[in-house]
């Protein structure tokens, strides 16, 4: 069933595959950036292409710039530090990747998620602090200039103070939609000591204003201030409602979300199940293609995969578990 | 199978209940030695999921083994009867009857439409799906459902031919009661065809007919006296029983009383065994044509057949109540020959006991109890009895489905194809169970909110379309199931097309071509846009603009005519300019797609008179340079902040020695623009061009010169 593509360096820790799932970048504990290709389209086995030293704290996670922006990784590093590295030819340079960003940050960036809409790159970042940026991209052709486009935290009432927050972790996921004059929106979770970060919302861009808003909170009442490992925004393919899964200590729970708002810009929610989970933290989760199958995996080790059956009910389908031999 | 659980308990659509439903655990094999600290995991296209594997980190450093690896799996596909290449070939094959009888569904529907005609299922509906089905049929294999007909080995009576396969004997089974709908009295022969053809893929599982004749014949070469072997009479009564005629006669011919040695005196045993043969072999069959090596009398009209087969019982009573059989000494053969008699009487009890498990029990009911048996009437309950009668010893998918058919149930039906054979059969065999089933039509076409608003029908194409996703060979035929899908197909489609890699110009063009195909010009053009973006950014500037071009990206050819400009601008006797004159030269070739781009043409035709001024300077040349810079200056596609620049690399034109080269009005063009330089340099976000300071004043020096000479001429 299962068919070795790749192997990777000692020390790695994370990995991405691009857009069309032909180059693999891997980030390893000692600072240094992989990218694996594969020699033509239809081979599926991937060796090193590039090998490069791109901090010296070990990397966290890596992701990839959306393709019309070229082939560039965003890197996170163990002490919070964010850059952006893009594979191209400069003058009578050889092909080489280079640095093309190093974020300035007074706290930890723990996660980045990029989205695009017609015309524009957009990064989001959350901090340890609790705070939350978009960075937009000024020269489609240029990934050096980025330009701070709005900052604020993850709180759908914006008055109520806040104490010191400390976050772990935060999970960002952009609607993955791009269709046309549809406005960019995506989902952003803390994993912190501050309850009211916590819960993920749907921020959505106010063109008119411009003007980052809530619009809409994952969580039921009682759930407000869980932590939030994970979120995933599904691919629709033409339902009449987004489908978001939100991974918390209390497992993973899959949510309706409208798409017309209520008077008050409210989208409606609807939480359709809560699956048991990993039993533990949730690492990841990802949707397939056709926003039908859920991939998560977790503490407990395994891959796990979740879908609906015809009566709408979700369950657990299938669960990978890795062996050695 | 992503996207589909199905669950045939209850007859309802799919039920599921925690309690009784463990997801099944699959061992991931990834090879490493040392503890897993972390997976990540990535979907690829369609339903493969790339999962890696990080190895803790480990205090043996001079451990040289791997720190992760990284694994494919292709979720629900994989069928070890099989083989990956075979089921791409089927994929393949099958396109083309299935894109047929959906061009002719949409022609029917469209015709109905205009005629205000109720059903599109007529006369020749049914011809057509029967078509598709054979067509179909005929890609899953050669293999030919005939009886083992009688070769020159006497001794040879099963034979063997092309490995059957349990998909063909599913697709057979669902042509025999869906597609030849019409022809249901031939229901027990077709049975009988099919079981000849599949009887032995149960081997597997449960005893058959097939392994006991197989068996036999491999102990048949021994043997000296076949009658004298109670087995000879057992697999006798048994290929008897489920129809296998030519094989019993050949069989009965082995019989010792047929050599001549032996013919004089077992002369009445023979006559037995030979009547009993000639009987077997007038047996009348309901079949729809008489076919080479199949014994027995067919007939197609019922009442020929049922007087027949009236006929053909009082011939088999009449020789059960003989008295020849006192006379038969030999006993085995006097009570092989009796009890093959009380099979084609129909005693239940010697069926029984002839057949081995409840599918070729049901077969000889129908062959010798129910003979008249016409369509599905009381079938299922002949099918339970049967099963009571011989449980299954495991579940069989092939027995499933047939359960599942005889039940007259399309939910299990369907859950059954999918579990059993796979996403492929569902999407193909759904064809067949909507032709003439109103019900059926309705409950797979009716659309299902808890689906997102689709049909079942929709559901399983889009989870077959995943599955020829995943692969490279056969992604872009999933392109004709997923048009085949009104409500999500083209969106699913969308997101495949955008997921295939720019890199390689064969595929990429392959890629375009399916666009175009489909219409999906915002997804053509996103993707030519970063081909040129990567293209632009490895280096190949020319194929960049290319498909930038191609795909109207105004907003990036705006940009990179801008560095051009930037590069191109900053002297003119630089190198650079010759390097960059071919591009815009490209860039120039189709000017119109772009202000930017039609500019920048023209600022490279004013540079290269500049630079003729500086190899020849004659007056001609800076003629023609006066004539492109008022042209630049006049076309409004002009950016502004490269007026100043402009002018300032014209200052040598603007000092002519022999006479002034603008006239009046040129001059007073040039100045207006000075103006509103002036202006616009007050208002915020003004970007100051990289010029020297003292730039504007000799421009507007030479501006004033220049017209106080041109007046004069004047």
């Amino acid at each position: 069933m299962e068919k070795p593509v790749a192997t990777l360096d000692r020390g790695t820790t994370c990995s991405a595959w691009n857009y069309c799932s032909e180059r693999l970048a891997a980030g390893s504990v000692d600072g240094s950036l992989s990218i694996l290709d594969s020699r033509d389209p239809s081979s599926s086995s991937f060796t090193r292409s590039s090998k490069f030293k791109a901090h010296e704290a070990g990397i966290v996670k890596v992701a990839w710039i959306p393709p019309e922006y070229g082939d560039a990784v965003a890197c996170i590093c163990e002490d919070g530090s964010l850059s952006i590295w893009e594979e191209l030819v400069e003058g009578t340079q050889p092909l080489q990747w280079k640095l093309c960003k190093s974020f300035k940050t007074s706290s930890k960036v723990l996660d980045v998620q990029f989205g695009v809409n017609q015309t524009s790159l957009r990064m989001v970042a959350a901090y340890s602090d609790g705070g939350v940026k978009v960075f937009e991209l000024i020269d489609p052709l240029e990934l050096k200039n980025w330009q701070l486009q709005a900052e604020f935290q993850n709180v759908i009432d914006s008055v109520s103070t806040l104490g010191k927050a400390s976050c772990l972790t935060a999970c960002i996921s952009w609607n993955p939609q791009r269709g046309e004059g549809q406005e960019s929106s995506f989902i952003l979770g803390f994993n912190s000591n501050t309850p009211q970060l916590n819960s993920p919302k749907v921020w959505e861009f106010d063109a008119a204003h411009q003007k980052w808003l809530p619009v809409a909170e994952l969580a039921s009442p009682g759930d407000k201030g869980d932590q939030v490992y994970s979120v995933a925004w599904a691919p629709n393919i033409g339902r009449p409602y987004e489908l978001i899964a939100v991974a918390s200590q209390k497992g993973i729970a899959i949510w309706h979300v409208g798409s017309t708002p209520d008077l008050d810009g409210r989208l409606s929610v609807e939480k359709v199940a809560l699956l048991p989970g990993h039993n533990s933290e949730v690492w990841q989760m990802e949707w397939d293609m056709s926003g039908m199958t859920l991939a998560t995996t977790g503490g407990d080790g395994l891959v796990r995969l979740w879908q609906s059956n015809l009566k709408g009910t979700w369950h657990e389908q299938a669960a990978l578990q890795p062996t050695a031999s | 199978m992503p996207g589909v659980s199905s669950d045939t308990s209850g007859g309802a659509l799919a039920p599921f209940s925690p309690e009784s439903h463990g997801a099944a655990v699959y061992p991931l094999h990834h090879g490493l030695k040392s503890p897993i600290s972390r997976l990540s995991i990535s979907w690829s296209r369609g339903n493969s999921l790339r999962v890696s594997v990080f190895a803790a980190p480990s205090n043996h450093s001079v451990n040289e083994e791997a720190g992760g690896k990284v694994v494919e799996v292709k979720l629900g596909s994989g069928d070890g009867e099989i083989s990956d290449s075979h089921w791409r070939r089927i994929a393949y094959d099958s396109v083309s009857p299935f894109a047929l009888l959906q061009s002719r569904k949409n022609a029917a529907s469209s015709f109905s439409k205009m005629s205000m005609n109720s059903s599109p299922y007529d006369v020749d509906w049914s011809e057509y799906i029967l078509e598709y089905s054979k067509d179909i049929n005929a890609l899953l294999g050669n293999q030919k459902s005939v009886p083992a007909p009688f070769i020159d080995d006497p001794k040879s009576v099963i034979k063997k031919g092309e490995e059957p396969t349990s998909l063909k004997a599913a697709w057979e089974l669902l042509e025999i009661f869906y597609a030849e709908k019409p022809f249901q009295s031939w229901l027990p022969e077709r049975l009988v065809d099919w079981l000849t053809g599949y009887d032995s893929l149960f081997s597997g599982t449960h005893p058959t007919v097939h392994s006991k004749l197989v068996d036999f014949q491999k102990g048949l070469v021994n043997l000296q006296v076949v009658e004298d072997d109670p087995r000879y009479w057992e697999v006798i009564s048994s290929a008897l029983a489920v129809g296998w005629l030519d094989i019993v006669v050949k069989l009965l011919r082995l019989h010792g009383s047929y050599r001549l040695d032996q013919l004089s005196n077992r002369e009445t045993e023979n006559g037995l065994v030979e009547a009993v043969a000639v009987l077997i072999s007038k047996m009348p069959r309901m079949r729809l044509e008489q076919e080479d090596g199949i014994l027995g009398e067919s007939f197609k009209a019922k009442p020929d057949f049922v007087k027949a087969w009236e006929k053909w019982r009082a011939h088999i009573n009449k020789l059960d109540s003989s008295a020849f059989w006192f006379q038969c000494a030999h006993q085995q053969t006097r009570e092989g020959l009796r009890s093959m008699l009380q099979i084609m009487l129909g005693n239940a009890d010697s069926l029984c006991t002839a057949t081995c498990h409840w599918v070729e029990l049901y077969i000889s009911h129908l062959l010798y109890i129910r003979p008249f048996t016409v369509g599905l009437e009381s079938m299922y309950n002949l099918a339970q009895k049967c099963i009571q009668l011989k449980p299954m010893a495991c579940a069989d998918r092939l027995m499933q489905l047939i359960i599942g058919i005889l039940g007259e149930n399309t939910e299990v039906v369907l859950a059954e194809c999918s579990k059993g054979f796979g996403p492929w059969m569902v999407t193909h065999a759904i064809e067949l169970l909507t032709a003439g089933s109103d019900h059926a039509e309705m409950l797979l076409h009716e659309e299902h909110k808890n689906l997102g608003g689709i049909s079942i029908e929709e559901l399983y194409r889009l989870v077959y379309a995943q599955v020829l996703s995943s692969h490279p060979l056969t992604w872009q035929i999933a392109s004709i199931y997923l048009a085949s899908c009104m409500k999500q197909g083209m969106v699913l489609l969308q997101i495949l097309l955008s997921k295939q890699p720019v890199q390689h110009n064969q595929l990429l063009l392959k890629n375009i071509e399916i666009c175009r195909l489909y219409e999906l010009d915002s997804i053509t053009s996103n993707i030519m846009k970063i081909a040129g973006v990567y293209h632009w950014k490895h280096g190949r500037k020319g194929s960049g603009v290319f498909w930038l071009q191609q795909a109207r990206d105004e907003y990036r050819l705006n940009r990179i005519a801008q560095q051009l400009f930037d590069s191109v601008g900053k002297t003119i006797s630089d190198e650079s300019f010759k390097q960059w004159e071919g591009l815009i030269q490209l860039l120039g070739s189709e000017s119109k797609t772009a202000g930017g781009l039609e500019f920048l043409h023209k600022y490279r035709d004013f540079k290269k008179s500049l630079q003729q001024i500086h190899d020849g300077k004659t007056t001609d040349d800076a003629r023609q340079a006066v004539e492109s810079l008022i042209s630049l200056m006049k076309n409004p596609s002009t950016p502004q902040r490269f007026w100043l620049p402009l002018l300032y690399d014209s200052l040598k034109l603007l000092n002519w020695q022999d006479r002034p080269l603008f006239n009046v009005s040129q001059t007073n063009l040039l100045l207006n623009k000075l103006q509103e330089l002036s202006m616009a340099r007050l208002r915020p976000g003004f970007i100051e061009p990289d010029l020297p300071p003292h730039a504007l004043n000799s421009v507007r020096l030479a501006l004033a010169t220049n017209l106080g000479r041109a007046i004069l001429e004047e």
